[in-house]
């Protein structure tokens, strides 16, 4: 099958990816991979968690298939469909089967997003079983050692809505991530928007700062992310408060009042 | 007189009164002509106007006077004719207050100075900027801070005090900075450990100004004031060392916030200003305050306004005070990093200064006087009272919890007691004393290394008589809070706590403990209710009493949908947008349309030789949302006045919304007192249609006795999983920590309701609270789980809030 060989080699990661270890989650990840455990990841919007998976399958030298769930992502979409190419029914697989047959890892990124239904797929890959039945094909793809299953979800979502069921939690194994340590920090935001510590820290500074604000009406703050991206700005010479004003402030919040607070909060610092 | 005017000029006009025609034949004898023709070409009646007025201004001043004159194109190009007199008066009465210079310079800013005052934005009050400052501070802080208004800006370490409005400067803007200036020196004297030092930590220091002044420590004082009385003159002292302190705190603050102190430069050169000139003080006053204004702005090297001989002593104190603050500051400690107060170029390295500082003005006679505060003031029995106060509090908490978790043998087997104990000498009991109350870290195995007790470490057992408890994971908190004030518990806390021990009914105020025995109650709605120390449930123990709240003629509801009328247009849309927002249903069997997808996906089946689907339509699915939601209130006494209008004028909205949706819901109040009394009024039912009766009976709802939380959490848990939806919702509206008459309030009452909150969730219910208060308090995220909270500090907020809050939810 030449042209899903191709398509495997897409998602291989040449690059060393950028990524600071904070703890032991690497040892963790490396410990969970060898026993053949699926992966849970755990922490708030733009902390690091896409970057660690990335950084994980280059370590490992597995191609990573990362999937965005959406609330119309459909079993078909995770698993393959026909489709008719030139009169003849060509099988497609999805990224899941695609991921699966290649010993890849495979990757979904905040799968609370995903219909309930649709998560269920994933029940027999995540556990002892590790397979994968393609009902439309009559194929029960079994995993190879290499595969792994790593999904990520930011609890402080709070749709009752949107929350992971216990019979899909309780099968992975479960990593927690949060804001890197300021100094950790300071050294992401640097290295990433190519900025000089001083600056870096400042942006660190002003972070903390808005995650001090939870309680006081921000539903969540400022995301590394979020600084990587003023930093870029600040970066390519656009001044330091207007950068934080639209990378930071406006999009952490509508409020005017707070909005009003943030933009004091970095006002303060650059 | 007319004849005097020179016909020859061009001033053919007089004017219709003496002292506007004496004015303008002064103007013609000083050959004026410029102002003549500028006057010619207003029409009368402004002419006339702006002659009386500069008539008036003339006496007083002629400089005055021509600079209206030069100004009074572009007074009128802003202002009405009219409001010419009120602004000559305000530009006298700066005249009269500042002087000839100030007075020219309102004159000609006439658009900030004088159109500001009329718009009403001369100054900016507290209450204005605390909307934004407060955030601005807690996210400084990263915790709870509040602000209260004072005369002149302190903290008691809880709270930031600032003056009630500041008019520093003509625009806002400006003034917000002068306040978040103030509050945040205020921030950096808490975070540089200004208030929390101590004087047994600077012994060297104490001896020696003992020594050379012969003076001994105020024992009761609390830091810095007693440092402050080893001197002659305490105040002079306290000043001093309250001037090293702010140049350390805005080094510091240059240091990790230097956008403020940009922002802040014309705060202080503006504060400066205002100060009294050195020149017009005397004897020592005089050197500190030109030293006062030299850690506002870093200008006046040279000692302006000085003597000689002081400005040598002058120069010789700026050495001292560049060091205040200098080595040690580490710049890469992030803002959160604290406790800075005993290191090198901490608040001791001050207290040497202060004294350095003093020597050098004992050398110039005269007493002193009190200058001016800088940036604010220091209070420290204000702190020391906050600090007692939470200390007590831990305490009694420490004992009641500790003495709750023993069982009662544990006093038996204990002969602790005040006199049996090596207490009263303070030192630690000797591990070997049998029978003696103690905390140990850890359980170790080698029992004879065992640390005495409290030394470092999280206490973690209570060994007493040779039994070993494990403390629960509340006790152990607050041992390590007290630890971290007094560097350990106290044995007498311990054996207060063992006196108790076994006391598993909580003693509270009240009559209570008679008339509230141990006897279970009988019904069909009796509650089980959590005791956390027991870590179990006391049985049967809290009767709930449904009532029917009479319903009340009132306007209440339509009042206040006028009141909201413009945001309530919109809030339906949003809720209609919810409604709409209904997915189209893919591959279905039936639908409005055809599913392209499975249509391809079935042909493509049919080819592969898959037998195809017939789920081949989209459908609009508006059942989906099969959602009910329970709105519990409170309506306990503490809700009296604007919380209780802003509850039932969210409800009142969030029925509006929820009709517009279609989602199931009920709305329940409860209050009540005592165990046997929880009274749950009955606003709406689920399935109830919202009539005009239930309108009446939200009219109704007012705030009646106490809170207390779980009977009616577990009563509509109960309601709730009888119901058939695929999500329940139990959305919680109170108003700070719940507690009732008896023996329901503190931890106990927050671990009931917690308890009860999650045997909610584990029914399959998903609770929300809701948390009207004046600050976010500690135990909220404890109390109610880390994001199944909203907290609100701003109850006129609420009604638009809820049905956001909502919407958030159910999405």
């Amino acid at each position: 099958m030449p042209v899903q060989q191709e398509r495997i080699e897409e998602h291989r990661i040449t690059a060393e990816p950028y990524y600071l270890p904070r703890g032991e989650e690497l040892e963790i990840a490396r410990m969970v991979y060898a026993h053949r455990l699926p992966l849970l990841l755990k922490g708030p919007t733009g902390c690091g968690k896409t970057r660690f998976m990335e950084y994980l399958a280059w370590e490992l030298e597995r191609p990573l298939v990362t999937v965005s769930c959406h609330d119309d992502l459909t079993t078909g979409d995770l698993v393959g469909r026909y489709l008719i190419r030139g009169g003849e029914a060509v099988w497609m697989d999805g990224p899941l089967s695609l991921a699966v047959r290649a010993g890849a890892i495979c990757y979904l990124d905040e799968i609370v997003e995903a219909r309930k239904d649709t998560t269920v797929v994933i029940h027999p890959l995540a556990d002892d079983r590790r397979e994968l039945p393609v009902e439309k094909l009559g194929e029960l793809l079994t995993a190879p050692p290499e595969f792994m299953l790593a999904v990520s979800y930011n609890p402080g979502y709070q749709s009752v809505l949107k929350d992971l069921k216990q019979s899909t939690r309780q099968r992975f194994v479960a990593l927690e991530f949060d804001y890197p340590a300021a100094e950790f920090e300071t050294e992401i935001v640097a290295r990433e928007a190519g900025l000089d510590e001083g600056t870096a820290r400042n942006l660190v500074k002003v972070a903390t700062m808005t995650r001090g604000l939870k309680d006081s009406g921000l539903q969540e703050g400022a995301s590394t992310r979020l600084l990587i991206h003023a930093g870029k700005l600040i970066k390519g010479g656009i001044a330091p408060r207007t950068a934080c004003r639209v990378a930071v402030c406006a999009p952490l919040s509508d409020e005017p009042e707070m909005l009003a607070a943030l933009e004091e909060i970095v006002s303060s610092v650059f | 007189m007319p004849t005097t005017l020179n016909r020859d000029e061009k001033v053919t006009w007089k004017s219709a009164t003496t002292a506007g025609q004496a004015l303008l034949e002064e103007l013609a004898y000083w050959g004026k002509d410029d102002y003549l023709e500028r006057l010619a070409a207003y029409p009368e009646p402004v002419r006339e106007e702006v002659l009386r007025l500069a008539a008036a201004i003339w006496p007083v001043s002629y400089a005055l006077g021509y600079n209206f004159l030069d100004q009074v194109d572009k007074g009128l190009s802003c202002l009405a004719p009219e409001q010419l007199a009120e602004w000559v008066k305000a530009t006298l009465d700066v005249y009269e207050r500042e002087g000839l210079q100030a007075a020219t310079r309102y004159l000609a800013e006439v658009e900030d100075n004088f159109l500001c005052r009329l718009r009403g934005e001369h100054g900016l009050s507290l209450t204005a900027a605390t909307s934004r400052l407060l955030p601005y501070l807690r996210g400084l802080a990263g915790g709870e801070l509040a602000l209260a208004p004072a005369p002149v800006s302190w903290t008691d370490g809880e709270t930031i005090f600032l003056p009630p409005e500041i008019s520093l400067f003509k625009q806002s803007v400006a003034n917000f900075t002068v306040y978040k200036l103030l509050a945040t020196f205020q921030w950096g004297l808490l975070k540089l450990g200004t208030l929390t030092g101590d004087l047994a930590m600077f012994p060297g220091l104490a001896k020696e100004l003992i020594n050379r002044y012969g003076r001994q420590p105020a024992g009761e004082e609390p830091f810095p004031a007693d440092f402050c009385s080893l001197f002659p003159a305490p105040r002079q002292a306290a000043d001093l060392l309250m001037l090293l302190e702010s140049q350390r705190v805005l080094r510091y603050l240059q240091q990790q916030l230097p956008g403020l102190m940009r922002d802040s430069l014309p705060v202080c050169r503006r504060l400066q200003s205002r100060r009294p000139a050195p020149a017009s003080l005397r004897g020592p006053s005089r050197v500190l305050e030109a030293w006062s204004r030299w850690v506002l702005t870093g200008e006046g090297e040279a000692g302006e306004g000085l003597g000689p001989e002081e400005k040598k002593l002058y120069r010789q104190g700026l050495l001292l005070l560049a060091a205040a603050g200098e080595p040690g500051e580490d710049a890469a400690a992030p803002v959160q990093g604290g406790g800075a107060g005993q290191q090198e170029g901490g608040v001791g390295q001050s207290l040497e200064l202060t004294a350095g500082l003093y020597q050098l003005l004992a050398e110039l006679s005269g007493d002193y006087e009190r200058i001016e505060p800088l940036l604010g003031i220091l209070r420290p029995a204000a702190v020391q009272a906050v600090r007692l106060r939470r200390r007590e509090e831990r305490r009694q908490r420490f004992v009641e919890a500790l003495g709750a978790f023993l069982p009662p043998e544990a006093a038996t087997s204990a002969t602790t007691d005040e006199e049996a104990g090596p207490v009263t000498g303070g030192a630690p009991p000797p591990p070997d004393s049998e029978g003696l109350a103690m905390l140990i870290g850890r359980s170790g195995e080698g029992d004879e290394e065992r640390e005495p007790p409290a030394a470092e470490g999280a206490p973690e057992y209570l060994v007493i008589g040779g039994r070993e408890f494990k403390l629960p994971e509340e006790i152990q908190a607050l041992a390590r809070e007290i630890q971290n004030d007094l560097g350990r518990v106290p044995p007498r806390y311990l054996s207060a706590a063992v006196g108790q021990a076994g006391g598993s009914a909580i003693r509270g105020p009240g009559p209570a403990a008679g008339s509230d025995g141990e006897e279970s109650l009988v019904g069909p709605l009796v509650y089980d209710e959590w005791d956390y120390r027991r870590q179990g449930f006391r049985k049967d123990w809290c009767k709930l009493l449904p009532k029917e709240l009479a319903p009340v003629q009132s306007t209440f509801v339509s009042s206040t949908l006028a009141r909201y009328r413009g945001s309530l247009h919109q809030l339906k849309r949003q809720f209609e947008m919810m409604r709409l927002q209904q997915r189209h249903l893919r591959r279905q069997r039936d639908g409005d349309e055809i599913d392209f997808d499975a249509v391809v996906e079935s042909l493509a089946d049919a080819q592969a030789g898959v037998s195809p689907t017939e789920k081949l339509f989209i459908r609009l699915d508006r059942d989906e949302r099969n959602i009910a939601a329970v709105f519990l209130v409170d309506m306990s006494s503490s809700t009296e006045g604007w919380v209780s209008l802003s509850l039932k004028e969210a409800l009142a909205l969030m029925c509006e919304a929820l009709e517009v949706l279609g989602d199931r819901y009920a709305i329940y109040g409860f209050s009540g007192m005592r165990r046997q009394r929880s009274e749950f009024y009955h606003v709406k039912h689920l399935d109830e249609p919202y009539s005009d009766l239930v309108r009446g009976r939200l009219a109704a709802i007012n705030p009646r006795e106490y809170t207390r939380m779980g009977p009616p959490i577990r009563h509509v848990t109960k309601l709730l999983t009888a119901v058939d939806a695929r999500v329940r919702l139990l959305i919680t509206l109170s108003d700070g920590k719940p507690e009732d008459y008896d023996d329901y309030k503190g931890d106990y009452a927050i671990e009931d309701t917690r308890h009860a909150l999650i045997e909610a969730r584990a029914a399959g219910v998903h609770p929300f609270a809701i948390t009207i208060d004046r600050q976010a308090q500690d135990y909220i995220p404890h109390l109610y789980g880390a994001v199944s909270y909203c907290f609100i500090d701003d109850v006129r907020k609420l009604p638009l809030r809820l049905p956001g809050i909502y919407r958030t939810l159910t999405t």
